[in-house]
């Protein structure tokens, strides 16, 4: 009998200590742990009440909500409560600029194509997003550009804008094709047609591309739109077309630029960093000036280049030289194995850069890219000192009107809410990215 | 026998420094050779070399009778019958165990998706993990992560296998299924040149055993010799060393 082990019977868990959990335990422990710590926590609570209560007050409480000018506002609550009629009237100045009424639709347009061409991304079962991501930072471009600046079509610029336009058609193509049927675009065509070998199914997807493009071609060569001189573009369009160019430019920029910096080839290797040191160690305000006064000056005469497009190619090449640090920081952290291990597998330079490397490298990089993607955002506000009617400019401009005469701080107000809310998207939407690509791959 | 590797009196710089002194060695096919040495002696060093990973600046190599000549269009096919498993595993953090393996057959050799993934799983069953294909390399244990990383060696199908102290970043209990792994390996005739300090690996299944010491080849011979006779006092001293 002895030989008979002991039973092991748990004992039943006790429940915590009721002023441990549940909101009084957790305020006990964060907010009134200590005596100083519950002074703080007073404290602490009190400014946020009035700084708070302030801003409803003015915003809210006291504001007026309609009036035909600033006088009548004044009259009502004086400078104590917020003139909104104000922002309101100028809201569709703020939005599209000195931009016709009559031609809105087409920016609006324009960023609904935007949104079509992006929503396939964040489908499931799309499997060519690679491909869709990249036709989308380089076609959509041409195709939108008619949209905006509209005007008469050269034969070059037709065949551009058809090419924007037949990817666009090509994405949402594939997309349903891939949702339905699990196949590409040309794939589905080609099985359609049936193909007996892979070599005429690969001829017949490029048929059916150069079909979609002819299509492209017809409808484009179709539109005419009135041409909206680029100096009449302004407010948040500005804003979103110099700072969306700027982002969409600088990433594959930055990539090639850090490439080149690590390169063993001498020439590529110094012109990358005379490039990024040189446009790193001047503010982006001189670059703008240097761009808007001196390049003029370096040109042929008579060939001009528009504000706009300068403002543009300044921004772009300012922020591709920090974008190339950043990405050379996130190339650093790759350990050298990884490069091994690709070369001994017979993977060439650019596919183990681009499937092993830059993968692993983006991922670690991205709080850091979106970081420049905000910043890039908001230092668009300096295209305002070159005369370009961004966002900000345009804000300033509702004081200077004979109406709205010295309404400076609702404006300002207003706007500050518009940058706020992109750039707590695009940081919201950095750490959802964060997240869900490192599923399984924690270390 | 063919010769499967013969290095002809290849040197290597790291700047100033010689790492490797005019090595002569010649491995046969099927032929399975175990390298050892001190730390710094150039036993990474000549096994990188054999694959390029590190040019070597005199001397030839040929692998299976072709020239390698430092030219990455012509080097590219010859160094394709070799496979190199790490120290430190490399497998890539970002794809899973079965992307790992199938990626090169798909971008390398131009594989259908499908017929990569059942090659992949081939493999995977013969180091034992199949179960394991949809997880990722940081989820398994140090082991299995070396196992994945000889199964996406092979995948390739080289004709060589090169290991650089395969082990060495191991805990105890997993060395053992790595080395079953590789005997089994060995078993199916395969050429492989293993740099390690598992004596016992190398007593049963070496043909041949090498020590270095100072970027030069002190001696070879066969195992039984090796560790009964040592003809140098300086790998003497190294056998009591680790012995
Ligand atoms: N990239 C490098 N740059 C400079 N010197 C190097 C480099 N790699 C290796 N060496 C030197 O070359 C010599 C041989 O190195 P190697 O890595 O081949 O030795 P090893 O025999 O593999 O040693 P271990 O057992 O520690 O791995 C060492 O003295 C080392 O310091
Ligand atoms: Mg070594």
């Amino acid at each position: 009998m002895s030989d008979a082990p002991l039973v092991f019977t748990p004992r039943p868990a006790d429940p915590p200590p009721p002023s441990t959990i549940g909101v009084v335990g957790w305020m006990r422990a964060n907010l009134f742990s200590s005596v100083p710590n519950a002074i703080l926590t007073f404290l602490g609570a009190y400014i946020f009440y009035v700084v708070v209560y302030a801003i409803i007050d003015w915003a809210l409480i006291k504001a007026v909500w309609e009036a035909e000018n600033r006088r009548q506002c004044l009259d009502m609550v004086g400078r104590s409560g917020a003139c909104w009629p104000g922002v309101a009237a100028w809201i569709p100045n703020l939005i599209y600029g000195l931009y016709p009424k009559d031609q809105v639709w087409r920016i609006n347009t324009g960023f609904l194509i935007l949104i079509a061409w992006a929503v396939p991304l964040w489908l499931p079962r799309v499997k060519s997003k690679v491909a869709i991501g990249l036709s989308l930072v380089l076609l959509y471009p041409l195709l939108v550009s008619y949209f905006f600046h509209g005007g008469a079509q050269t034969l070059v610029w037709t065949a551009l804008i058809a090419l924007g336009g037949a990817a666009f058609l090509w994405v949402w193509l594939t997309t349903l094709a891939e949702m339905r049927f699990g196949l590409g675009f040309g794939a589905l065509v080609a099985r359609l047609a049936g193909a007996a070998d892979d070599e005429r199914a690969r001829r017949i997807g490029w048929g059916a591309l150069a079909a979609l493009y002819v299509l492209a071609l017809l409808i484009v060569s179709q539109l005419s739109f009135v041409e909206v001189q680029t100096r009449l573009w302004g407010g948040l369009f500005l804003t979103l077309v110099i700072s969306g160019i700027g982002i969409a430019f600088s990433l594959p920029a930055g990539v090639l630029l850090a490439l080149g910096r690590r390169s063993q080839m001498p020439l590529i290797r110094v012109f990358c960093v005379t490039f990024i040191e040189l446009f790193r160690s001047v503010p982006l305000i001189t670059i703008l000036f240097m761009f808007n006064t001196m390049l003029p000056l370096f040109l042929p005469q008579g060939v001009e280049v528009n504000r706009l497009l300068r403002a543009i190619v300044a921004v772009c090449l300012f922020a591709s030289a920090y974008m190339a640090e950043i990405v050379r920081g996130g190339l650093q952290a790759i350990p050298k194995g990884q490069y091994e291990a690709a070369a001994a597998m017979g993977l060439g330079f650019w596919q183990s850069t681009s499937l092993i490397i830059l993968p692993q490298a983006l991922r670690i990089m991205i709080p850091s890219i979106v970081g420049n993607f905000i910043g890039l955002f908001k230092d668009t506000t300096l295209v305002s000192i070159i005369g370009l009617f961004d966002l900000l400019s345009m804000s300033r401009a509702v004081g200077e009107d004979t109406r709205w005469l010295g309404l400076f701080i609702e404006p300002f107000f207003f706007i500050t809410l518009i940058y706020f809310v992109f750039c707590f998207l695009m940081s919201q939407y950095s750490l959802n990215l964060e997240r869900r690509l490192g599923e399984g791959q924690r270390r | 026998m063919k010769p499967a590797i013969e290095l002809i009196g290849v040197s290597k710089w790291y700047g100033s420094f010689q790492a490797l002194k005019g090595l002569d060695l010649t491995v046969a096919e099927g032929e399975r050779v175990v390298v050892c040495g001190p730390s710094g002696s150039g036993k990474s060093t000549m096994i990188r070399c054999i694959n390029q990973l590190e040019r070597h600046q005199k001397g030839d190599i040929r692998i299976h009778g072709r020239a390698l000549s430092g030219e990455a269009k012509t080097d590219a096919p010859i160094l394709r019958e070799t496979g190199m498993v790490f120290q430190s595993f490399n497998l890539f953090p970002h794809m899973t165990v079965l992307e790992n393996c199938t990626f090169a057959l798909t971008w390398v050799k131009q594989m259908p998706q499908r017929e990569a993934e059942a090659t992949a799983m081939a493999h995977l069953e013969r180091v034992r993990i199949p179960e394991q294909a949809r997880k990722y390399p940081l989820q398994l244990s140090g082991g299995q992560q070396q196992r994945v990383a000889i199964a996406r060696a092979l995948c390739m199908a080289p004709r060589i296998m090169l290991f650089d102290e395969p082990t060495s970043a191991l805990d105890p209990e997993m060395i053992k299924e790595v080395l079953d792994t590789m005997v089994e390996l060995a078993g199916t005739g395969m050429t492989m040149v293993v740099v390690t300090h598992e004596m016992g690996f190398a007593r049963t299944v070496a043909n041949r055993v090498v020590f270095m010491d100072q970027g030069e080849i002190v001696e070879q011979a066969e195992p039984e010799l090796f560790f009964s006779a040592p003809r140098y006092d300086r790998t003497r001293m190294f056998l009591s060393q680790i012995l």
